[in-house]
């Protein structure tokens, strides 16, 4: 064997010992597959953005009447003039300097300017960014979080554009169930209850002349609980989850599932201190917004006690209460834009049809081949499989995963491997016909055919390249099959059969088997 | 083994009547596009629920359209798929109220699939809820883990898993008897009849998009497709001529054009997998063309003198046999895929049908002529240059 001959068989067995080591066993462990083939979840959500800058607007608001308080400036009221947009109103004239230096120290995230007896404040547009993306990337957070509680094997969740998060399951089989738990905002607060259950608000404002008193707020019962009706609360919470230390499922004395808690040093004084002064009154436990149930307060509960949630809970909700208020609150709302549920089922099929039918088609390229060419046609067979071997290794080593688009652009690259060989075939027969000598012939057919493959390869691949940029999931899915196996395309039909025929055909050769 | 002894067809005779070929059947696609039928967007691309259902025993399409009726969602399309004569597809055309919030419209859509389902499902099980007795064919593997677990401590993850993945394979569980051939406990197969029954459907897959992600992947399928042909027509242009360039893309936009032609009166949706195989069809017929121009690129240099139409033809000639045999082993690639890939390739395969036959035309019949006309109308200057 002649010596270059030598340093091309041994680079060949090295790619395709690499490309089986990557890809074995070619099983699920290396080759992943899509959702559109493994089944499971794929949802699109969006984090409701504005939701944190309300937020900020509000607390804003707060800290504001108490630094002008605080500092003895008089003003009328603070009002919310929108997002992020808050105007102090009935401000005195001889006193803007003032107000002026205190917004410069104490408000630096905001602009303001001064307009008669008003002063009226924006968030700067760089926080209102900065705010907006933290929140999308703490919701991402939240949700890693529930979903690694939950326990789901390879779980993707990832940011896409500005404000959307997605998240894909694989195997998952009950969507309902984790949607609700992504879903929830998971707020929990415990609220002193001033006067209901009432049927209606206005029942449940009749004692306040219809009016909702400045420090309470009207709540709905939430009717999963059980919980009908409308309960008029505290504004203020007397904890919240955030004072949660440890919690758990666990069960009532009637033996229902409920979730027990217990709280942190500070919260634990304040709720001893609260349950103390309000022994025979009701206390709501509420969640998002909703009255999960309202127990009578029977004695102070210490500290160290921590309590019980009831609220005709199934185990699986109390599990699923549990793991969303261990992973913590969103910190904003998210809607969903786009969930698919693929069922296994269907994926299990799916991949069976595509394989029988794809093992049919590529043997029945072969036989093909094979009669039609000869030996000449082995070696492009050979060409063929290495090509899809090189493909699993690419596969596995960038962990892309293979989904029906995906096969497409297998089946663009292989059909196009089989064109590669079947022009350098052709060639070769038209200068065989020609009268050229056998070694000259292969040596002629590789290397006219090679500008047509390189040429038509290398478009499709900077075609492929622009779809991956621009493209979405699917379509980049099939950009990326495609463009691995066209470069071991170059390579195998090109490189590889090349140095096949230098290994099989002897100079003495008289005929070609073409 | 020879196809052809290198034939002398004068295919770029035919180049007048070809285009006016072409031209009727993309103004006939076009007319039925824009004026007739349109294009029906799939639920990837147009918004909507898509709901693929399983039932317990078979059933026609009139019944399952009938369920619906009684809910008002009688004008959904109802499909059978597989051969099973219990698989359907139902996709729901109720509009949702545009005015409604974004949040609000994907909701509705949710609710609106919610419907279905309640609605195919009727009053089935009602019975056996009442006594307290869960859907075997809707229990999760950790709710069936919990449940057997509870009776028969130890052996509940093992026969949870053997049933949810009989359930996976089959997409519903049919009948309690298959619960013998799972090699379970006969006590805990009584323990299952007693405290569980079988639905009368499953859903397999359930796929609802929102106006917005609708509206961005139609943009984003849009912007990939222009921005992969000016990366083609840039390459080519510098590897060839500019012309050879421009009618790269004439020939593309005609691929597109034509497939989507045939595509609008067979009256199947346009999804992302479609997309992919309009993708692969440009591919082919990319390839195609290139290794055309290629061998034009070539004989020019061979043959001095000649005029471009001729040496096109001889190309045409020499490549005859390899165009021939690779379209060829393509046709059969994508007709195994046609007859034996399943439902959700079907389409796919359906359209690169057509497309294979049409990439080797578009090349003949468009990518040639255009270069030819070009040269004409804008001269060749750089004729001399070979």
């Amino acid at each position: 064997m002649k010596k270059n001959l030598q340093w091309k068989v041994a680079l060949v067995l090295v790619v395709i010992a690499g490309s089986i080591f990557l890809a074995y066993p070619f099983d699920d462990t290396k080759i992943k597959r899509g959702l559109d083939l493994k089944g499971g979840i794929h949802l699109v959500l969006k984090v409701l953005t504005d939701d944190s800058i309300n937020m900020e607007t509000d607390q804003e608001i707060a800290r504001l009447e108490d630094l002008l308080k605080k500092n003895s400036i008089n003003f009328q009221k603070i009002t919310k003039e929108g997002l992020g947009r808050i105007a102090v109103q009935g401000t005195l004239a001889d006193q803007e300097s003032k107000t002026r230096d205190l917004f410069d120290e104490y408000t630096r995230d905001w602009d303001y300017s001064f307009t008669g007896d008003r002063a009226n404040m924006t968030l700067k547009p760089l926080v209102t960014q900065f705010l907006r993306d933290q929140s999308v990337e703490q919701a991402k957070q939240t949700i890693d979080n529930r979903i690694n509680t939950f326990g789901v094997a390879e779980p993707l969740i990832q940011r896409q554009g500005a404000d959307k998060i997605v998240v894909e399951l694989p195997g998952v089989d009950d969507p309902d169930r984790v949607k609700e738990l992504i879903k929830v905002t998971a707020v929990l607060e415990w609220k002193l209850v001033k006067g209901g259950p009432a049927a209606d608000e206005a029942t449940l404002l009749q004692a306040t002349n219809g009016q909702v008193p400045d420090d309470a707020e009207v709540i709905k019962g939430d009717p999963k609980r059980g919980q009908g009706g409308y309960y008029l609360v505290d504004k203020v919470a007397t904890v919240t989850g955030k004072d949660l230390r440890t919690i758990r499922r666990t069960q009532d004395e009637w033996n229902n599932p409920a979730v027990a808690f217990s709280l942190n040093a500070d919260g634990g004084a304040r709720f001893e201190q609260v349950t103390g002064a309000n022994i025979g009154k009701q206390i709501a436990i509420i969640l998002d917004k909703k009255v999960q149930s309202a127990p009578v307060v029977e004695d102070r509960i210490s500290r160290a006690q921590g309590g019980v949630i009831r609220g005709r809970f199934t185990a699986q909700e109390a599990d699923d209460l549990v793991v969303v208020l261990k992973a913590g609150a969103l910190p904003a709302g998210i809607s969903y834009l786009e969930e698919r549920t693929i069922g296994p089922a269907l994926g299990a099929d799916s991949i069976r049809k595509g394989l029988l039918s794809g093992l049919v088609a590529i043997i029945a390229v072969m036989t093909f081949m094979v009669i039609f060419y000869k030996l000449s046609g082995l070696i492009a067979v050979a060409a063929l499989i290495l090509n899809v071997v090189l493909l699993f290794g690419a596969l596995a080593y960038f962990k892309a995963s293979l989904t029906l688009p995906g096969i497409a652009g297998i089946i663009l690259a292989i059909g196009m491997a089989v064109d590669a060989n079947v022009l350098i075939f052709e060639r070769m027969k038209e200068e065989l016909a020609v009268g050229k000598g056998i070694l000259s012939a292969v040596s002629q057919g590789f290397s006219r055919a090679f500008t047509a493959i390189f040429d038509s390869n290398l478009t499709t691949i900077i075609s492929a390249i622009f779809l991956f940029q621009f493209g979405t999931g699917p379509i980049r899915g099939y950009a990326v099959t495609l463009t691995i196996s066209l470069v071991a395309n170059l390579f195998t039909a090109v490189f590889v059969s090349h140095l096949l025929f230098d290994l099989t055909v002897k100079k003495s050769a008289k005929k070609l088997s073409i | 083994m020879q196809l052809f002894k290198t034939p002398k067809i004068q295919f770029l005779k035919y180049k007048y009547i070809a285009l006016a070929v072409t031209a009727i059947i993309v103004l006939a696609g076009v007319l039925n596009i824009t004026v007739f039928k349109g294009l029906k967007l799939g639920v990837d691309f147009g918004e909507g629920t898509l709901l693929r259902v399983m039932m317990k025993t078979p059933a026609t399409e009139g019944q399952i359209r009938d369920l619906l009726q009684t809910v008002g969602l009688g004008k959904s399309t109802v499909q059978k798929s597989g051969g099973t004569g219990r698989e359907f597809q139902i996709r729901a055309v109720e509009t949702v109220n545009t005015k409604a919030e974004e949040r609000g419209q994907l909701e509705a859509h949710e609710a609106l699939a919610d419907k279905i389902v309640a609605a195919l499902r009727g009053d089935d099980g009602a019975a056996e809820r009442a006594r307290g007795l869960v859907d075997l064919n809707i229990l999760d593997e950790k709710s069936l883990t919990g449940l057997l677990e509870s009776a028969f401590p130890g052996s509940g993850p093992e026969a949870a898993q053997r049933i949810i993945s009989y359930r996976k394979e089959t997409g519903i569980i049919a009948d309690f008897q298959i619960l013998d051939g799972l090699g379970l406990k006969p006590e805990l197969q009584t323990f299952l009849k007693e405290k569980t029954y079988l639905g009368k459907l499953t859903v397999l897959s359930r796929e609802t998009v929102g106006p917005q992600v609708g509206a961005d992947l139609r943009r984003k399928a849009v912007q990939a497709t222009i921005w992969s042909l000016l990366g083609m027509l840039v390459y080519i242009a510098l590897r060839f001529k500019l012309e050879y360039g421009v009618s790269a893309i004439f020939t593309l936009a005609q691929d597109v054009l034509i497939t989507m032609s045939f595509y609008s009166f067979t009256n199947r949706e346009i999804n992302l997998p479609i997309i992919a195989g309009v993708l692969t069809i440009v591919g082919f017929s990319i390839n195609d063309t290139i290794v055309i121009f290629d061998r034009v690129r070539e004989n020019q240099k061979l043959m001095r003198g000649k005029g471009l139409e001729e040496v096109m033809n001889v190309s045409l000639n020499q490549c005859l046999g390899r165009t021939v045999i690779t379209s060829g082993t393509v046709f059969l690639t994508v007709a195994a895929l046609f007859f034996f890939g399943g439902e959700i390739i079907n389409d796919f395969a359906f359209l690169m049908l057509i497309g294979t036959i049409e990439g080797v035309y578009s090349t003949i019949y468009l990518s040639c002529p255009v270069v030819l006309f070009w040269q004409s109308w804008f001269g060749s200057k750089k004729a001399g240059r070979r």
